[in-house]
């Protein structure tokens, strides 16, 4: 054949070819409805609620350039809460899809927002499609909205961030911990016997009259929304209660997940506090058995900065040094028990992973503690001891303002 | 694709002299020695020749002497001066008896004046006389002396427009034959460069000349070249385009398999690495062959420029080469197909720009592109005053109207003039119009397809690509088939002492170009002493 008419035919084969596949699966930008944070409510006669934050594209900030021209009045809000009900998600999506102009996109969800009417009555019934899907991501953080709902979280706006899902997640991440890890520690620690889940908390509202470890009240007022506390759930992935933000720093600190915290210790001689900024936070779990007793040694390393000194001490002494190192470390040691006692006499969940370190250590004698391991946790002698290094005082040794025979040499 | 194909055309029997007709008959006569008969035929064959001159005078108590040449490529001046002149009035020299002929007498003569050949044939006093030779004829005489004089209208040696670099020489070749390969002699000046030459074009008679460097080339490259050329048969030859178009392995390829350059260094460094360039009369434009898809992407300036920084830049020209190809394609298959691939923010600002645009992506990319090579080839072909005028009407109107008044997406345009730069950073032109050209298909298979469209046509050019060969070197080599010793000359330019070897599929013979140790170093020397 002749080589041009051979290069024609195989030519439109391919062509043909091609367009018969005819652009499926393909949707233009403005015909996708993305939501960047999603809510999971309880409703009517066991059936779900979802709602969703779709984003407006144009009403985002300064990008308005070539878009429908009007602008100006009607919302100024980049974005509105949708929802829709049914029997699980999906279903719920689809109705939530018939008040929708453009298709539900839900690749796009950083934040999924649990009620805390739904999380009361437990995840398991929700948490399939999140890793079914294959069109969304386990790189998902999930809060629970402490006494609310989650459409009534994803409608507050919040006044540093044009979605205010996004808001979320970065307050979340500012307390130091590693962002969109929520969704799969969710469902790693479901798995375990010897795991209970954790979860941060949500409230409304900005306006807390106390430091933070007083008010844990759900929603107050203020704009805005804060986190408040951790979420503790039971193995059946159940609600149990919050323990406060302090403690869930802690608790975190224990899991290894904290990656910054800011301890603050007074100093009794001295009548004053010193606060020590750590950027390197290290944990470790040893337990060991004294006859059936489970003993548990939690080692707690943290390094970092002297940011602020209100004693007469002069940190460029080493004993000062010492004396300011021992104070943080008794101070961390009792803020950590009691942070454990707590959980193990509230709620008798762990969520410490303790469970999970002595089934590693000691996996025959983890198969019988399996079974009822909550009331071995319970029981377990726990022991804290925080090794705290200053590696930095900041730039003077002795506060400036002092008087020269102040200062503690 | 393959060097089989080649074969196949060489074994065709080709028709004697298809073009045109037979040569006529009495043009391969012997000239007579009647002079006014003599005249008379070759104002037969260039009968309606108004360019030809005929200049008859006698030496005094000789013959009478006839000069035949072409008005415009000969320089007569000199001749007259020289060599005319005396003999018209002083005569010749002693007596006519002793000194044998009289042509004799004048080839002793006209050859300090040029170089002087004599000639029987109708037929090649014809051609030397189309050529620019001057003839002389003599009555009496059974011969015609053809004199190698010159003289026709050329242009100064100036800078290459098309191929600039801040460092480096600054002449480029011009349209004369014998300048441009001079222009390589004085820069190589050895005995081994070695300069064939023939003749192409039924009409045209074009001078063609093969330069290589023996003992470097390739003999099988070498003879692959010969082969190739003298297989033409052709009318004319006016640019290297039209022999490049005969003697490339691949005519339905995108990619050039034979370099073009206006510069003489960058001949003779390819003449050193074992490759062989191909002059053509009329045009400054050589052929440099084989050719390598690496050396599409090497400037002149990367050998001037110190390595370190050639290095980076070569890094960012190979980016910029993917960005030409890929850009439009990616973003196209990424925001209608993959939307999750795209980080959030970056996809919410692309949603509001495309707010309100009617078009879909594909087409609205696909418009810009065609509209940005519309514009591109009105630049070209525009004189100079109207060339700004274009290019203002192309920024206000396409880029900046347009999508004020929502036709198109700001990204759009943003990603259609990134390409743009891009595919003009590729150091050779036809290089890059490869890629400019296969840019239209991959957009056309990522709008139908997304990221597999342009998978699958990736893989279509990379197959391709490898399959390729210039003159039977692989055109990917070094990447393909891998010769680590010259990987050293592709994604970085290495430092000139490092460079110890030429490139090996294309050298033959005299393989080092460069003798280890010679790094420059505080101790280099010493130890010698």
């Amino acid at each position: 054949m002749n080589p041009m008419r051979k290069v024609g035919r195989v030519a439109l084969a391919l062509l043909t070819l091609v367009l018969s596949a005819g652009c499926w699966d393909s949707s233009e930008v403005n015909d996708l409805a993305l939501e960047l944070a999603w809510g999971i409510d309880t409703a009517k006669n066991e059936d779900l609620m979802i709602s969703a934050q779709v984003i407006a594209p144009f009403r985002m900030g300064s990008a308005e350039g070539g878009s429908s021209g009007g602008g100006g009045g009607g919302q100024d809000k980049p974005y509105f809460v949708m929802s829709g009900i049914g029997k699980d998600t999906l279903d719920a999506v689809q109705q939530m899809q018939t008040k929708l102009s453009r298709q539900v996109y839900r690749a796009h969800r950083r934040v999924i927002v649990i009620g805390e009417a739904q999380a009361r009555k437990g995840l398991k019934k929700v948490l399939d499609t999140y890793s079914r899907d294959p069109n969304l991501k386990l790189r998902s953080d999930v809060f629970i909205v402490k006494g609310g709902t989650a459409k009534e979280f994803l409608n507050v706006a919040y006044p540093l961030e044009d979605i205010p899902g996004i808001g979320a997640l970065k307050e979340y991440s500012q307390i130091g911990t590693l962002k969109e890890m929520g969704l799969i520690n969710l469902l790693i620690s479901s798995i375990s016997d010897g795991n209970c889940p954790a979860l941060p908390a949500i409230a409304i509202g900005s306006d807390t009259t106390g430091p933070e470890d007083t008010d844990q009240d759900g929603s107050s007022g203020g704009e805005g929304f804060r986190i408040a506390g951790t979420a503790i759930f039971d193995n059946e992935l159940k609600l149990l209660g919050y323990i406060k933000g302090s403690e869930g720093k802690l608790l975190r600190w224990i899991k290894g997940e904290l990656s910054k915290l800011i301890v603050t210790a007074p100093i009794e001689e001295e009548e004053g506090e010193v606060s020590l900024d750590l950027n390197k936070l290290r944990s470790k779990v040893l337990p060991r058995f004294e006859g059936d007793q489970i003993k548990i040694q939690v080692i707690l390393k943290g390094q970092g900065m002297i940011r602020e000194n209100n004693t007469n001490l002069d940190l460029m002494q080493p004993h000062n040094l010492t004396i300011a190192e021992e104070a943080l470390e008794k101070q961390v040691e009792t803020s950590v028990s009691q942070t454990i006692t707590k959980v193990q006499e509230e709620f008798g969940a762990d969520v410490f992973e303790f469970g999970e370190v002595i089934h590693r250590k000691y996996p025959s004698r983890w198969k019988s503690l399996r079974e009822d391991w909550d009331a071995e946790f319970r029981k377990a002698e726990v022991s804290v001891k925080a090794d705290l290094t200053i590696r930095r005082i900041g730039v003077t040794g002795p506060s400036l303002h002092l008087k020269e025979r102040n200062i503690q040499k | 694709m393959k060097i089989p194909m080649r074969m196949k055309s060489k074994n065709k029997t080709v028709p004697r002299n298809p073009l045109g007709r037979p040569p006529r008959s009495d043009q391969t006569d012997e000239i007579s020695d009647d002079l006014s008969a003599n005249e008379q035929v070759l104002k037969q064959i260039f009968r309606n020749s108004s360019d030809l001159i005929y200049r008859s005078f006698t030496i005094p108590e000789q013959a009478r002497v006839l000069l035949v040449y072409v008005d415009g490529l000969v320089n007569a001046d000199m001749l007259n001066q020289v060599a005319l002149q005396p003999l018209l009035f002083e005569g010749l020299p002693g007596s006519a008896e002793n000194a044998g002929s009289l042509g004799t007498l004048l080839k002793d003569r006209l050859g300090a004046v040029a170089q002087v050949k004599p000639v029987q044939k109708i037929n090649d006093i014809v051609a030397s006389i189309l050529k620019g030779e001057l003839a002389v004829l003599i009555d009496g005489e059974p011969q015609v002396l053809l004199l190698s004089l010159g003289g026709f209208e050329k242009r100064a040696i100036e800078e290459p427009s098309a191929e600039l670099s801040v460092r480096g020489p600054r002449d480029g070749f011009t349209e004369a034959l014998r300048t441009n390969t001079s222009l390589i002699r004085r820069r190589i000046r050895s005995e081994k460069l070695k300069m064939e030459s023939l003749t192409l074009g039924q009409y045209s008679k074009t001078d063609i000349v093969i330069a290589y460097l023996e003992g470097i080339v390739s003999e099988s490259v070498l003879k692959e070249v010969r082969q190739r050329l003298e297989r033409i048969q052709i009318d004319g030859v006016l640019e290297s385009g039209y022999i490049e178009e005969f003697i490339e392995d691949v005519p339905w390829s995108p990619f050039p398999q034979i370099q073009n350059t206006e510069r003489p260094d960058v001949v003779c460094s390819s003449l050193l690495e074992g490759k062989i360039a191909i002059f053509i009369d009329n045009t400054p434009f050589v052929l440099i062959a084989p050719m390598s898809f690496w050396s599409g992407l090497q400037a002149v300036e990367d050998y001037y420029e110190r390595s370190i920084y050639t290095s980076f830049i070569r890094l960012i020209r190979f980016a910029l080469l993917n960005i030409s190809l890929l850009f439009p394609s990616l973003f196209v298959s990424l925001t209608t197909f993959h939307q999750q691939l795209v980080p959030t923010n970056l996809l919410i600002s692309v949603a509001a720009a495309r707010e309100g645009v009617p078009l879909p992506t594909v087409i609205e990319t696909l418009l810009m592109e065609f509209m940005f090579e519309g514009l591109r080839e009105a630049g070209i072909r525009l004189p100079k005053p109207i060339g700004s005028a274009v290019s203002i009407v192309g920024a206000l109107v396409i880029g900046q109207a347009a999508v004020q008044a929502g036709i198109v997406s700001a990204s759009v345009v943003i990603i259609v003039a990134t390409t743009g730069i891009a595919s003009f950073a590729i150091p050779r032109y036809n290089l890059g119009t490869a890629f400019r050209l296969l840019r239209f298909p991959m957009l056309i298979l990522a709008g139908v397809l997304g990221l597999y469209g342009v998978i699958a046509g990736m893989f279509l050019i990379v197959i391709h690509l490898l399959g390729l060969r210039s003159f039977g070197v692989p055109y990917m080599t070094p990447i393909s088939p891998h010769t680590p010793e010259n990987m050293k000359d592709v994604w970085i330019r290495a430092p000139r002492w490092s460079m110890h070897r030429r490139p090996l599929l294309s050298t033959a013979g005299n393989k080092r170009r460069v003798p280890e140790g010679q790094q420059p170093s505080p101790d280099r020397g010493r130890n010698e002493s």
